[in-house]
């Protein structure tokens, strides 16, 4: 997904090698946050339940979809056709979880076969649907723009840093310091031991999942204004989230940020440098690099979990 | 306080529990002694509901493999259908084999998750209660569990099903790999445990530790009952004297 701006005086080659640094600068950490909103989600589920929820780009379109329609179709205010955007994307990951991935509980293939599947089927239902055409888009929450260093920047896109910073800070504080955060990283390391003292496994999934829907919802409607609701859109956010947890090393706050960070400032080079075209290049490069030289992530650490009551 | 009368699980066709009856009442210490596969750890986890969870599991993926027959009492209520975390709720709780514990989390962390059942007061005071058990826990409180010598972490994996407040305490195997100075230290702590009144079903293949503590214990081989008495009946069956006390 590239969501750098056009750039002003339209060819790169016009710019002036000091205003392209400052743009790789700047758009690098937009992008950065950018991907680091988008694979929040993805990251809690997994942290929290084990669970690698492949159906991410599925729920991240079909947030938007949702949105659009509360917006345009039923004419809600922004607010609450965001918030009832999140409890929808919450309760169908509730759902999912109660559903089918309950019977294929801690059968990691078969948890991502399932999720991968849900997730292209609602790409492909949307798409059957009629959201392929570039009519939809969501409003941007702040509309304007500020000069840094010679560059424009959006306030959508500035807003998109800080909220990406404040749910990243909000989620590591809930996942290391309440007492369901506890119980629920607890549950993820050892199952049977967290039944031992009363931890219910599949209530503990089950929110797992709902909370990382409510967080990929919540990026569709910071991060979708600042393009196109495509299917595209879709595909290309679950190639970007697997280059980042693979980079980062699936379950630490740490790990997401830099590997989002180094994400963000390599397909902003790219992009300015080369093309935008670039993108999906850049993350499964990184994917294959990573696997092949330091396959547990940058930060990572392997696990062994083995299975015995 | 526990019954277990007629249990027998199964494993696809291989019998780990077979047709086995036994009680617990409020305030003993109760051993059961078997080699390896005798199927302790199956009872253990029987009562304690990790074998049923287990069958539901893979029933739900769609395979029939474990068999759970029989009955289980406690307090004269039937759970023999009862989850887990409900059986917790009524006090029965179990300190797994191999000293389970969560590794990422800090001592500290790991009381408290055993704890989650129970109002935030009565977690505070267990806490200070496993402090009192083994002031080494205390001192090393912020530290992460996975990094605490093996020794340690079975302190806490007792620490963190006594922040559960258990009123039947379930060891699985609680000597198993320790040093005999951990084991003097951890034969004090139940001893502690039982004279506080806590009633304790114990675990093991090797009883000799174990026989200064019980008021009773059985004996089981293949899943099935071989002998059970008091702790001396058990020293004097010439055969279980030889298998399992080593004398
Ligand atoms: N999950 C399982 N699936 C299949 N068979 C099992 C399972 N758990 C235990 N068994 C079998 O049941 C029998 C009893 O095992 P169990 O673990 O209860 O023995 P144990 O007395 O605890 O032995 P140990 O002292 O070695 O821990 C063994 O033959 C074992 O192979
Ligand atoms: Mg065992």
């Amino acid at each position: 997904m590239w969501v750098a701006p056009p750039l002003k005086g339209g060819s790169n080659k016009i710019m002036g090698s000091d205003a392209l640094i400052y743009s790789v600068l700047i758009y690098g950490l937009v992008n950065g946050a950018v991907i680091m909103l988008t694979s929040l989600g993805f990251s809690l589920t997994f942290g929290l339940s084990g669970v690698a929820n492949l159906a991410h780009g599925g729920i991240y379109l079909l947030s938007g979809c949702l949105a659009w329609i509360l917006l345009n179709t039923l004419g809600l205010p922004f607010l609450p056709a965001a918030v009832i955007t999140m409890v929808l994307a919450g309760l169908l990951g509730a759902g999912v979880y109660w559903l089918v991935l309950q019977r294929v509980r801690g059968l990691a293939l078969s948890e991502m076969i399932v999720t991968f599947t849900i997730g292209i089927g609602i790409l492909e239902f949307l798409r059957w649907a009629g959201f392929v055409t570039y009519d939809f888009n969501l409003p941007v929450i702040i509309k304007g723009s500020l000069t840094i260093a010679g560059v424009i920047v959006d306030y959508q896109r500035l807003l998109v840093i800080g909220v990406g910073v404040l749910i990243a800070v909000l989620l590591w504080f809930f996942s290391h310091h309440t007492k369901i955060g506890l119980a629920l990283r607890g549950m993820a390391q050892d199952e049977y031991t967290a039944l031992s003292v009363g931890i219910d496994s599949d209530w503990a999934a089950a929110l797992s999942m709902a909370l990382g829907h409510m967080i990929v919802a919540m990026a569709a409607i910071m991060i979708l204004p600042l393009g196109l609701i495509s299917i595209n859109v879709g595909y290309d956010v679950l190639t970007m989230v697997l280059a980042v947890t693979i980079l980062g090393g699936l379950e630490s706050t740490a790990g997401l940020t830099l590997a989002s960070l180094i994400l963000g400032y390599a397909t902003a080079a790219t992009g300015m440098y080369l093309n935008p075209q670039w993108t999906q290049v850049v993350y499964l490069a990184a994917i294959v690099l990573v696997l092949a030289l330091r396959p547990s992530g940058l930060l990572g650490k392997f696990k062994e979990l083995e299975e015995r009551v | 306080m526990l019954e277990v009368k007629e249990l027998m699980v199964f494993y696809e066709n291989a019998l780990a529990v077979n047709n086995l009856s036994l009680e617990v009442k409020e305030g003993e210490f109760v051993g059961i002694f078997g080699s390896n596969s005798a199927g302790k750890s199956t009872l253990m986890n029987t009562i304690a509901g990790l074998t049923l969870h287990l069958k539901y599991r893979e029933e739900r993926r769609g395979g029939e493999r474990i068999t759970i027959l029989g009955r289980l009492k406690f307090d004269g209520e039937d759970i023999t259908h009862l989850k887990p975390v409900d059986r917790v709720q009524k006090g029965i709780v179990l300190c797994r084999e191999r000293h389970p514990i969560f590794r990422d989390n800090t001592v500290q962390e790991n009381l408290q998750l055993g704890g989650y059942l129970r109002k935030e007061h009565e977690v505070k005071e267990s806490i200070a209660f496993v402090f009192e058990l083994f002031p080494s826990l205390k001192r090393r409180r912020n530290q992460k569990a996975g990094m605490l010598s093996g020794g340690e972490q079975e302190m806490l994996a007792i620490g963190l099903v006594l922040a559960a407040r258990p009123r039947l305490l379930l060891m699985d195997e609680p000597l198993l790999g320790l040093s005999p100075v951990m084991q003097q230290e951890l034969v004090r702590a139940l001893k502690r445990l039982s004279q506080e009144k806590l009633t304790i079903f114990l675990a093991e293949q090797y009883a000799r530790p174990i026989m200064p503590l019980i008021d009773r214990g059985y004996v089981i081989e293949n899943g099935t009952l071989i002998v059970s008495g008091s702790g001396k009946e058990l020293v004097d069956n010439p055969e279980v004297r030889s298998a399992y006390f080593g004398m």
